[in-house]
C-alpha cells in the first residue's frame, strides 16, 4: 500500500570551536516545512540565538509568527523549560510546531551530554554502573518515575536501594 | 563535529475509509524505536497499537512493551491528549514510545488532508491544490481546532 502522508523531521548538535553548541531542527512533510537554529552557550546552557523560518504551513490561520523565537533568547536549557518556552512562543494554543520544535531542540541538547555518559557506562561491571545511575538520580531526582526503569519497584530501582 | 543526531519520520496510509495506519520511526545515536498504530478517522480514537524498540538503554525498557498497550482505546481529538500520552505511555512506560504517538497523532488531520488532496488531484489533474486543500479544510472544522496539550 502507497503512503499518503510522510513528515521527516531532523534534528543535529553540532559541538563548535568556541565551545558554544548549534543545534539545527528541521521538518518536512506533505504541507508543513519550518527550521529552526538555536545557539546555546554551556555552562548554564543559555540560548543566545534563536532564528526561525515556517515557508509552507497547512493551515496559513494557524502559522506561528517566526519572530516569536526571539523572545527565547536568554531562556536557559533547565527545569521549568517546558512551561517558559510554551509560555512564550504559545501562550494561546498551548503549543504550536515551533515552540514543540524549540523544545526538541533543548532535548537534543540534554542527549548530547548524555551520549558519553552512556558510551561511558558500556563494558563496565554492573554494580559500578548502579552506582553511576544512583549518582545520576541523587543530582537529576526528577529521573525517578520518569519511565518503567524508574519507578518505584522496578528492577533497577529496588538494586539501588535509594 | 556532529555530536547528536535524531531522526523522526511519520508516514500514514489508508488501510479503508475509516482507519488511518500510522508508521512512526524514532533513530537517533541513542535510541531506536518504531511504533504502528490503527487510528479510527470519525473519533480519532488508537485502535491497535504495535511497538519495536531496537536500540534502548537499559533491561528494563522492554516492559515499556506491554504499557503501550494502554493507548488503545485513547483518542487523538480528546482534550488533553498529549498530557494523557505523555503521563500514561510515556512516564508510565517509555517516553520515546510516547514521542512517536504524539508526533504521529500531530499528524493525524494533514494525513487525512493529503489524502483528500491527492485524490482531488488524481481524479482531476488541473485543480490547484492549494485551492483543493483550503476547500477540504473549510468543510472540515475539526482541523481548527486550537491544539491544546
Amino acid at each position: 500500500m502507497t503512503l499518503r502522508f510522510m513528515r521527516n523531521k531532523v534534528m543535529e548538535v553540532e559541538a563548535r570551536a568556541d565551545g558554544t553548541l548549534s543545534v539545527r531542527w528541521r521538518v518536512v512533510d506533505t504541507f508543513l516545512e519550518a527550521g529552526i537554529r538555536l545557539t546555546v552557550r554551556p555552562p548554564d546552557l543559555e540560548i543566545i540565538e534563536a532564528e526561525a523560518e515556517m515557508p509552507r504551513h497547512p493551515y496559513p490561520e494557524r502559522a506561528v509568527d517566526t519572530e516569536l523565537i526571539k523572545d527565547i533568547v536568554g531562556v536557559r536549557v533547565g527545569a521549568g523549560l517546558r512551561k517558559i518556552v510554551r509560555g512564550l512562543m504559545a501562550a494561546e494554543t498551548g503549543y504550536n510546531e515551533l515552540s514543540e520544535g524549540v523544545l526538541e531542540c533543548c532535548n537534543a541538547v540534554i542527549l548530547h551530554f548524555t551520549v558519553p555518559q552512556i558510551r561511558a557506562g558500556e563494558g563496565i561491571p554492573l554494580e559500578q554502573k548502579l552506582e553511576a545511575t544512583r549518582a545520576n538520580l541523587k543530582s537529576n531526582p526528577r529521573l525517578v518515575g520518569s519511565c518503567v526503569a524508574f519507578q518505584p519497584g522496578s528492577p533497577i530501582m529496588l538494586r539501588l536501594d535509594l | 563535529m556532529i555530536t547528536l543526531c535524531r531522526t523522526q519520520l511519520v508516514m500514514a496510509e489508508f488501510p479503508d475509509e475509516k482507519t488511518v495506519r500510522f508508521h512512526g520511526i524514532l533513530e537517533d545515536h541513542i535510541y531506536a524505536m518504531e511504533v504502528e498504530m490503527d487510528v479510527s478517522i470519525p473519533d480519532g480514537v488508537i485502535t491497535k497499537v504495535t511497538g519495536w524498540m531496537k536500540r534502548y538503554t537499559n533491561p528494563v525498557c522492554p516492559q515499556a512493551m506491554d504499557v503501550l498497550q494502554k493507548a488503545v482505546g485513547m483518542s487523538l481529538r480528546e482534550e488533553g491528549w498529549m498530557s494523557k500520552i505523555n503521563r500514561e505511555i510515556g512516564r508510565l512506560g517509555c517516553t520515546h514510545f510516547a514521542e512517536i504517538i504524539l508526533e504521529c497523532g500531530r499528524c493525524l488531520d494533514e494525513a487525512r488532508l493529503a489524502l483528500a488532496v491527492g485524490q482531488t488531484l488524481e481524479a482531476n489533474p488541473q485543480t490547484d491544490p492549494n485551492q483543493a486543500a483550503r476547500d477540504w479544510i473549510d468543510a472540515h472544522p475539526e482541523t481548527m481546532i486550537p491544539c491544546v496539550t
